[in-house]
C-alpha cells in the first residue's frame, strides 16, 4: 500500500507543475519556493504573489528565449528542513532553471547545501545578516552595510546619538548586525558602556521593564536612540509600550531594520509617527517605475495590498535574471552566472542596481519616518551603496572577500591569498 | 524462548516481512538503480517517516502501554540529532579548514585549527572560542554515545524525580511538556552554544563521503533507518510480551493495584521511560542527517503532541498501529501541504488544502479520539477475527 | 549657538535691516543666500542659516522657523520657498515675505523635511523668542527644547521670564529648569552647590543627567599624577590588554606581538625550509614559534616579542587617572554626594517598578489562567483549546473595532461580546467532545488539542496571519507616572483591574451562589450531586463555559495590550496550565498565588541578566519543574476530602 502510495505522491508532484506551457522545446520554469503556511506565510505569501505577476507580466511581454515562462510553485511551510527538500524537489524533478525564494537566514541556510550540490541557482530577497557568498545564490536582499551602517550615521551625524540601545530578537541576524554595529560604533569612538543590548524571544510581549531600562539610559544627560532588529509580531507589543510610555521620536529615536509597511498595518502608528526604519525601498519612493509598480500590484493583489522592499529585490532580480538569461542565449546555470556579474536595471526608487561580482547588489539607501496613516516619509536617501558580503567591522570578516568572477571565490582571504572555501559555510 | 516469543506474537513478521518487502522495493526503485521512479528527495522522505515510526513505536510503548502521555519524547529525538549533529558539523568544517590551511607555508598550530573551524562555525555571531557542550565533537564514537546517553540520562533523572514524586497522568503531561519547551527555549538561545535559532545545517553531506551523490547517501540512511526499526520493533514487541509486559500494562490500567501487588511500580515505569527515550534519541540521529538541518523549532511542544497524535490515529497499545499513524499523517500532510490534494472549487470559494488541512486533521482528532479510540490500527481487529 | 541669543527686547523691537537688500523680498533672499541648507538641512550645518535669519531680525523669523521645523514649507521649481496652508491636491501657499496668500499644483512644489535632528536645533533657536510669548503651546515649547538641550546661554533668558509667566504649571517648570541650568551654568560656586544640593532627592532622568554632565570625566595617563580635579587613580591590573592598548595609542609602548604577527614574521624568513634553524614542519605549535621569533629577534631581524612580563612593567610605570572635566573641586564633590544620595533613591525606585512590573506581568498570567483554572482546576478538564478562546475574544474585539468607530464604546461592546462568543463556543465544545471524555482525561487533551489546531488555522484563514490593530480608547492610553522610574501604563492597570474583578467574580460565583455549590458538589461527586437532584450535565455545561468565557474577556485585554494573532494563544496555552499546577489545581487562590509566584520570579531573573529575557523564561520553566517535584500539589494544596484523587 505505501509503494502505490509513493508513486502516486511522484506522480502528484510532477502534476503540480503543469501549466499552460508554450510551444517551447525547451520550457523556461521558474521554481517559487516560498511558505504558503505557517509563520512565515505572511511575509513570504506576498513574494510568491510577487513573483507570479512578474511572470505574467513577462510572459505577457513575450517571455523570455520566446519561450513562455512556467511558475512551479511550492510551499515549505515554514517549516525550515522542507526547504532543503523542496528545493531538492524544484531542481531534480521539476527542473527549474531558477528558484526565486526564501526569507528567513536559516531556510536559506537550509536550502544552500542542495543549492550547491546540483548547481542550481537562487535568489534570496531579504535583507540578512551577511557573512556568506554562495556560488548558487544571488542575494537582491540588503547586506548590513547596505541597511545598519548607513542608519547608525544617520543617528551618529544627524540626530546626535550618543548612546545606543540595541534591541533585537534572538536570532542570528540581530546577533550578527548588532555584533558588527557593537563594533563599528566603538570605532565611531562611542564607549561600550554607552551601548545596551538585548534580546528577546520571538513573539514576546512583556515589553515594560525593557522600554524602562532604555530610557533610564538618558540618566547621564546623552542623547540615546533605539536600533530595533526585533522581528515580526514583537514589534506590536513593543511600540504599544513606547507609546504608553509617552516616548517620542524627538527624544528617543527608534530605527527599525525589520518593520515595513506589512507590519504597520497590524499597529495604529498615529503614537509612533517620527520613529524610523531603514530600508531599501518604501511604497512611498516618488518615481514612474514605482508608481506603475503598485498600480500592477493593486490590480494583481487586490486594492489595500501594499508594496515592501523584498518586493523590490524579487522585481530587480527577476528583470536582472531575464536580461542575464537574454544575454547569455541560453538559461544554464553557468553561463547565466557569468552573465549576471554586471547587470543593471533601474530601481524602482531612482537610480540603478547593479549585480556585483560578490552576488550582492549595489543599492541606495533609504530611511523613512512613521506617518500616521502607516506609511514612510522618505528623509534621506543616499547614492547606491555597494552590498559587502563580509563585513570590514569584525576582525575575523575583515580579511574576507568574495568575488566570483576575478577570484572564482565567495571566501577568499585577502591576508594569506587563499580561497577559504568554494562552498559556503551553513 | 524466542519461538515463544514470535509465537505470541504473529505480528511481528508479519511487519518484519512488509518492512522487508518495502525496503527493497525503494531501493529497487530509487535512483542508486538507475530506475529512478522514486526520486532522491522522496527516498530522504521515506527514510524520515520511518524514523518518526520508530519513535512513534517509542511513544507507544510509553503511553499505549505503560499509560503515561509523555509531550516530550520529541525532545529527546531532537537530542540526538543534535548530538550527531555536532560531530557532522565539526568534522565536514574541519575538513574543509583543513583543506584550506595546507597552501600555508608554516604548519597550523591545534589552536589555530579550532580557531578557524569555530570561526567558521559560529560566524560572527559566537567567537572562535568553542562553548563547553562541543568538547567531544571532534569523537563520532563520543558523539554517537551522547545519543544514547543524553537523552538516557535526562529521562533517568527527570523520571526519577517525577515518579519519586508521585507526579501522574495529566500532571505529568503538563510537566513533560515544559521539560519540552525549556529544552527548545534553552536552544533557542544564541548563548547555549548550539548556534540557537539556526541549528546546525549541511548534515546531508556526510564527512568523507564527499564524492558519494546524495543518492547513495539517502539509500543508506533509508535502508539503516528501515533496520534500525524493524530492530526496535522487535525489542520493543519483546519489552511489551511475557511478564515484564503484563506489569507495564498492569500499571497502565490500574497502578496502585500493581503496586498493593508488591512490585515497585516507579521502576517499572523509569525503565520504560528511559529506555523509550534511548531510542527516540537513536530515532532522531537517524532522522537529522537525512533532513539536513536540526534547529530548536523541531522542539518545540507541539512536535511531541502530534506525536501523540499520530498514535492515538494509528491505534495505541498496539505496535504497528502507531508505525501506521505516524507513517499515515506524516504523509499526508506533506501530501496535502504539497500542493499535491487538487483544490475543490465551490463556486463561491475555492478551498484551498495548503489553508484547509490543518482545519481537517484538528477534526480527525476528535473524530478519532470521540468515535475510533481504537484509532486505524482497530481495522486490523475485523480483518483478523472476523466478526461472529 | 552663541550670537543667537540677543536680548529679548530686540525680537519684537525694531527692525535690523541690513541685510535687507531693495528687493522687497528681504527673507526669501537671506533663504536663497542658503537656499541648499534650507531644502536639505543637516544638523551640523543648519546653523549658519539660524544665524543668518535671526540675526536679520525680520518679523516673520518665529513663524518661518515653526513652519519650517513642521515640514509645512515648501519649495517650487524655480527655488523659491512658501508656507503651505493648506494640503491637497492643490496647496495653499503664503508668500514668506508679504504673506500673500496663493494657490499652486502639488506636483510643482516639493516638501521640506527636517529631520529630527534639525529640527532640535530649530528648537533650540527659537527658544529665544518663544519664553515669553503669549501663547501657552509655544511656551512650552520652548521649554521642551530647553529641556532637550540645556545650553549656557538659556540660563539668563530663562530666569528673566519666571516673573512674567502666569501660568502655575508652566512656572513652575520654569523654576526646575533653571534650577537644573544654575547648577550646570550659574557663575558663582555657591549658586550652582546649592542648585546642585537642591538635587539630591529627585530621582528623575533630567536632575540625574545634569548631576552626571557636572561629573563627566575623561581619562589619562602620565607617568605622575597630574595636577588638577581628580576623579580616581585606576588600577591598570584588572584589565592589562586594555591599559597596554591605552599606552600604545599614545605612542608610550611598542604593539603587542599577536600570533598572526608572528607567523608573519615567520614565513617571511624562511630560509631553505627552516626559521633560525628550525625546520618548518616543527613550527607547529605556539611555543615552537615564540622560540623561533625569539632567535630572529636575537639576530635583529624582528622587533622584540612583547611578552605580558614586558606589558606588566609598562603598565607600572605609568599612572591611568580619571580627572573632572569641572575644575572646582567642591562642585564635583558636592554633585558626587548629591548623585549618590539619588541613586540610592533610584535603586529603590527600580526595586519598585520592578514590583510594579512583576505585579502586572502575574495579572496577565493570571488572567491568562484564570479560566483555565475553571476548567482545569475546577472540572479538571484538560482543554488545549483555551488557548484558542484567548484568541476569539481578541479577534472580537478586532472585528468589533471594524464596526464601531469609537474606541470607548467598542470595547463596552466588545467585552460582552467576547464573552458570548466564547460561552457559546465552549458549551458547543462541551456539549459535542468533552462530555462524552470524562472519564478519559488523556484523550480529552488529544481532542481539544485538535480542536486547538483547527481554530488556529480556521483563524488563519478568515483574518490572515498577519497580526491585526486592536487599539485600546485614548483614557487607557499613556502610563500613570509616579517619577521616571516608576511608571506603569494604564492598559497594564486596567488588566490588574480586570483580574482583581475576575477573582472577586468566581470567587464570589463559587462560595456565594447556588451554581458555585452545585459545581462544587458535582467536582467532588458527580453520583452523589446527581441523586441530590443536581444536574450534573446542565453544571458541567455551564461551568465550562462560564471558564471559556472568561478566557474570551481576557482575550480582549492581552489583545489590547500585546498583539491580536492567530497563534497569540498558542502562547499562553503552556504558561497558563503552569500557572495553574503551580498554584495547585482546584483552587482559585492558587491560581492566584501561581500567577504571582511565576510573574515575579521571572521579572526577578530578568533583572539577573537583564540583557537575555530568553534565558530567563528558561529559567523560570527549570524552576517550575523542579517546583512541582517538589510540591506535586501545588502551592495551595487541597486538604481532605476535596483532594482525593
Amino acid at each position: 500500500m505505501t509503494l502505490k502510495f509513493s508513486s502516486f505522491m511522484t506522480a502528484a508532484l510532477l502534476g503540480g507543475t503543469a501549466m499552460a506551457a508554450a510551444e517551447c522545446a525547451d520550457p523556461v520554469k521558474i521554481g517559487v519556493l516560498h511558505s504558503l503556511s505557517g509563520t512565515m506565510a505572511i511575509s513570504e505569501t506576498t513574494l510568491k504573489d510577487t513573483m507570479l505577476m512578474l511572470i505574467e507580466k513577462q510572459n505577457a511581454a513575450g517571455g523570455v528565449l520566446g519561450c513562455q515562462i512556467e511558475a512551479v510553485v511550492v510551499d515549505p511551510a515554514s517549516d525550515w528542513p522542507l526547504f532543503a527538500e523542496k528545493a531538492r524537489e524544484l531542481l531534480t524533478v521539476s527542473e527549474v532553471d531558477v528558484i526565486f525564494g526564501s526569507w528567513t537566514s536559516v531556510s536559506r541556510k537550509s536550502a544552500l547545501p542542495v543549492l550547491e550540490e546540483l548547481n542550481g541557482l537562487m535568489f534570496y530577497p531579504v535583507q540578512y545578516e551577511g557573512e556568506e557568498s554562495s556560488k548558487n545564490v544571488f542575494y537582491t536582499g540588503a547586506a548590513p552595510n547596505q541597511q545598519a551602517i548607513p542608519a547608525v550615521d544617520y543617528f551618529l551625524d544627524e540626530l546626535g546619538v550618543e548612546k545606543f540601545a540595541l534591541l533585537g530578537t534572538d536570532y542570528v541576524y540581530p546577533r550578527t548586525t548588532n555584533n558588527i554595529l557593537e563594533q563599528y560604533l566603538q570605532d565611531k569612538g562611542i564607549a561600550k558602556e554607552d551601548i545596551f543590548v538585548n534580546y528577546t524571544p520571538f513573539g514576546h510581549s512583556d515589553w515594560a521593564t525593557i522600554v524602562g531600562d532604555v530610557v533610564g539610559l538618558g540618566e547621564d544627560g546623552k542623547q540615546v536612540g533605539v536600533i530595533s532588529t526585533i522581528n515580526g509580531d514583537a514589534n506590536i507589543g513593543f511600540y504599544k509600550e513606547l507609546a504608553a510610555a509617552d516616548i517620542s521620536a524627538d527624544d528617543i529615536p527608534v530605527v527599525a531594520f525589520s518593520v515595513g509597511e506589512e507590519e504597520l498595518s497590524g499597529l495604529d502608528t498615529s503614537n509612533l509617527v517620527g520613529h524610523l526604519a531603514a530600508w531599501n525601498y518604501f511604497q512611498s519612493a516618488e518615481s514612474d517605475a514605482n508608481a506603475t509598480f503598485i498600480k500592477d500590484w493593486k490590480a494583481f493583489a487586490g486594492e489595500e495590498r501594499v508594496t515592501n522592499d523584498p518586493m523590490e529585490a524579487h522585481y530587480i532580480g527577476f528583470n536582472m535574471w531575464v536580461n542575464a538569461v537574454e544575454a547569455a542565449g541560453t538559461t544554464d546555470v553557468d553561463a547565466v552566472r557569468d552573465a549576471m556579474y554586471g547587470q543593471e536595471f533601474p530601481n524602482l526608487t531612482g537610480g540603478t542596481a547593479v549585480m556585483l561580482p560578490n552576488h550582492h547588489l549595489a543599492k541606495p539607501v533609504l530611511i523613512g519616518e512613521i506617518t500616521a496613516d502607516g506609511q514612510f516619509d522618505i528623509i534621506s536617501q543616499t547614492s547606491e551603496v555597494p552590498g559587502d558580503a563580509w563585513t570590514d567591522f569584525l576582525p575575523a570578516s575583515k580579511v574576507l572577500t568574495s568575488d566570483w568572477k576575478e577570484l572564482g571565490c565567495g571566501m577568499y582571504n585577502t591576508e594569506t591569498k587563499t580561497c577559504v572555501q568554494l562552498t559556503s559555510n551553513y | 524462548m524466542k519461538n515463544t516469543f514470535i509465537a505470541q506474537n504473529p505480528s511481528v513478521l508479519w511487519f518484519l516481512a512488509a518492512l522487508g518487502l518495502f525496503t527493497f522495493g525503494v531501493t529497487m526503485l530509487s535512483e542508486v538503480t538507475g530506475v529512478g521512479v522514486i526520486s532522491t528527495s522522496f527516498v530522504k522522505t521515506l527514510g524520515k517517516t520511518l524514523c518518526l515510526c520508530l519513535i512513534a513505536i517509542a511513544m507507544d510503548v510509553v503511553w499505549g502501554y505503560c499509560g503515561i502521555l509523555s509531550l516530550g519524547h520529541f525532545a529527546f529525538f531532537g537530542i540526538g540529532g543534535y548530538a550527531v549533529g555536532m560531530w557532522l558539523m565539526y568534522a565536514r568544517t574541519e575538513g574543509i579548514v583543513l583543506e584550506s590551511l595546507t597552501s600555508q607555508t608554516i604548519p597550523p598550530t591545534p589552536q589555530e585549527i579550532t580557531d578557524a573551524i569555530g570561526n567558521q562555525i559560529f560566524g560572527v555571531v559566537g567567537s572562535a572560542e568553542f562553548p563547553m557542550i562541543w568538547a567531544f565533537a571532534d569523537s563520532l564514537f563520543l558523539q554517537l554515545l551522547m545519543v544514547v546517553l543524553v537523552p538516557g540520562l535526562l529521562a533517568l533523572v527527570f523520571g526519577w524525580l517525577a515518579f519519586r514524586s508521585r507526579v501522574t497522568g495529566v500532571y505529568l503531561s503538563i510537566l513533560t511538556q515544559a521539560m519540552t519547551l525549556a529544552l527548545s527555549l534553552y536552544l533557542f538561545q544564541n548563548d547555549s552554544g548550539l548556534r540557537g535559532n539556526n541549528g546546525l545545517s549541511g548534515l546531508q553531506n556526510i564527512p568523507g563521503f564527499k564524492a558519494t551523490p546524495q543518492a547513495t547517501i539517502s539509500i543508506i540512511f533509508f535502508i539503516a533507518s528501515a533496520a534500525a526499526l524493524a530492530l526496535g520493533y522487535v525489542f520493543f514487541a519483546w519489552v511489551v510480551s511475557g511478564k515484564m509486559g503484563s506489569v507495564v500494562k498492569g500499571i497502565r490500567d490500574n497502578e496502585a493495584r500493581v503496586r498493593f501487588l508488591g512490585y515497585h511500580v516507579e521502576s517499572y515505569k523509569l525503565f520504560i521511560f528511559t529506555i523509550t527515550a534511548i531510542v527516540s534519541g537513536i530515532a532522531g540521529a537517524l532522522y537529522y542527517p537525512q533532513a539536513g538541518i536540526i534547529n530548536p523549532g523541531e522542539i518545540a511542544p507541539i512536535a511531541s503532541i502530534y506525536l501523540a497524535v499520530w498514535v492515538a490515529i494509528g491505534g495505541r497499545g498496539r505496535l504497528y498501529g502507531a508505525v501506521i499513524g505516524a507513517a499515515f499523517v506524516s504523509l499526508m500532510s506533506s501530501w496535502f501541504t504539497g500542493g499535491g490534494a487538487p483544490s475543490i472549487p465551490l463556486g463561491f470559494y475555492t478551498v484551498e488544502w495548503t489553508d484547509w488541512w490543518l482545519v481537517l486533521l484538528g477534526f480527525s482528532f476528535v473524530t478519532v479520539t470521540l468515535f475510533f479510540p481504537k484509532g486505524i490500527g482497530g481495522l486490523f481487529d475485523y480483518l483478523v477475527r472476523k466478526p461472529s | 549657538m552663541r550670537p543667537i541669543f540677543f536680548t529679548i527686547g530686540l525680537i519684537f523691537g525694531t527692525l535690523h535691516s541690513a541685510q535687507a537688500q531693495d528687493t522687497g523680498t528681504p527673507f526669501q533672499d537671506i533663504l536663497q543666500t542658503h537656499a541648499g541648507e534650507v531644502a536639505k538641512p543637516s544638523r551640523r550645518s543648519v546653523s549658519v542659516v539660524l544665524d543668518d535669519l535671526i540675526a536679520a531680525g525680520l518679523p516673520q523669523t518665529t513663524e518661518f522657523l515653526e513652519e519650517w521645523s513642521a515640514r509645512n514649507v515648501w519649495q517650487d521649481i524655480d527655488g523659491t520657498f512658501f508656507i503651505v496652508t493648506s494640503e491637497g491636491d492643490q496647496l495653499g501657499l503664503r508668500d514668506v515675505d508679504s504673506g500673500a496668500e496663493s494657490r499652486g499644483d502639488k506636483r510643482d512644489f516639493t516638501q521640506i523635511r527636517p529631520n529630527g535632528g534639525v529640527r532640535r536645533v530649530i528648537g533650540t533657536a527659537l527658544v529665544q523668542f518663544q519664553l515669553s510669548d503669549p501663547d501657552l503651546a509655544r511656551r512650552e515649547t520652548a521649554l521642551v527644547s530647553i529641556a532637550r538641550k540645556p545650553e549656557a546661554a538659556q540660563l539668563a533668558p530663562l530666569l528673566a521670564s519666571i516673573d512674567g509667566e502666569q501660568d502655575a504649571g508652566l512656572k513652575a517648570r520654569k523654576v526646575q529648569l533653571a534650577n537644573f541650568l544654575s547648577a550646570r551654568f550659574a557663575d558663582a560656586p555657591e549658586d550652582r552647590i546649592a542648585a546642585i544640593e537642591s538635587l539630591s532627592k529627585d530621582t528623575s532622568v533630567e536632575a540625574r543627567s545634569v548631576l552626571n554632565q557636572i561629573l563627566t570625566v575623561k581619562s589619562g595617563l602620565a607617568k605622575d599624577l597630574p595636577e588638577g580635579n581628580i576623579a580616581r587613580v585606576l588600577d591598570p591590573t584588572v584589565a592589562p590588554d586594555a591599559f597596554y592598548q591605552q599606552l600604545i595609542d599614545a605612542d608610550l609602548a611598542p604593539i603587542r606581538t599577536p600570533p598572526t604577527v608572528v607567523r608573519a614574521a615567520l614565513e617571511a624568513n624562511i630560509v631553505e625550509g627552516r626559521v633560525a634553524d628550525i625546520p618548518v614542519a616543527q613550527l607547529d605549535t605556539d611555543e615552537a614559534r615564540n622560540r623561533a621569533y625569539a632567535r630572529l629577534a636575537e639576530a635583529g631581524t624582528v622587533p622584540q616579542l612583547v611578552t605580558n612580563v614586558y606589558r606588566d612593567a609598562a603598565l607600572s610605570e605609568h599612572v591611568f587617572y580619571e580627572i573632572y572635566n569641572e575644575e572646582n573641586a567642591e562642585i564635583t564633590a558636592a554633585a558626587e554626594a548629591a548623585l549618590k544620595s539619588v541613586e540610592a533613591r533610584v535603586g529603590w525606585a527600580q526595586t519598585a517598578d520592578l514590583a510594579l512590573d512583576g505585579l502586572s506581568l502575574a495579572s496577565i498570567y493570571f488572567l491568562a489562567a484564570i479560566g483555565l483554572a475553571i476548567t482545569f482546576g475546577v472540572m479538571g478538564v484538560i482543554n488545549m483549546a483555551h488557548g484558542e478562546f484567548i484568541m476569539m475574544g481578541a479577534y472580537t474585539g478586532y472585528v468589533v473595532q471594524l464596526f464601531i468607530p469609537d474606541y470607548t464604546v467598542s470595547i463596552i461592546v466588545a467585552l460582552p461580546l467576547a464573552f458570548a462568543i466564547t460561552f457559546g463556543a465552549g458549551v458547543t465544545m462541551e456539549r459535542l467532545v468533552i462530555r462524552h471524555l470524562y472519564h478519559r482525561p488523556l484523550e480529552t487533551l488529544l481532542a481539544t488539542f485538535g480542536i486547538s489546531i483547527a481554530l488556529q488555522q480556521l483563524a488563519k484563514n478568515i483574518f490572515g496571519t498577519q497580526a491585526r490593530p486592536l487599539t485600546s480608547p485614548d483614557w487607557l492610553d499613556g502610563a500613570l507616572v509616579f517619577s521616571d522610574v516608576i511608571q506603569i501604563s494604564y492598559i497594564r492597570i486596567a488588566i490588574f483591574v480586570l483580574a482583581l474583578l475576575f477573582l472577586g467574580l468566581i470567587l464570589f460565583v463559587l462560595k456565594r451562589t447556588r451554581l458555585g455549590l452545585e459545581v462544587r458538589a458535582v467536582t467532588q461527586n458527580p453520583g452523589m450531586a446527581a441523586s441530590m437532584g443536581i444536574n450534573p450535565d446542565r453544571i458541567n455545561m455551564l461551568t465550562f463555559g462560564l471558564g471559556s468565557g472568561i478566557a474570551g474577556i481576557a482575550g480582549v485585554a492581552i489583545g489590547l495590550y500585546a498583539k491580536v494573532t492567530s497563534e497569540m494563544g498558542a502562547d499562553y496555552i503552556v504558561q497558563s496550565f503552569m500557572t495553574v499546577v503551580v498554584g495547585g489545581v482546584g483552587n482559585v487562590w492558587g491560581t492566584l498565588a501561581g500567577a504571582s509566584m511565576i510573574g515575579f520570579l521571572q521579572k526577578g531573573i530578568e533583572w539577573l541578566n537583564p540583557s537575555n529575557t530568553l534565558a530567563a523564561q528558561t529559567y523560570m520553566i527549570l524552576f517550575i519543574i523542579l517546583f512541582i517535584q517538589f510540591r506535586p500539589k501545588g502551592i495551595v494544596a487541597l486538604k481532605g476530602r476535596a483532594a482525593a484523587d
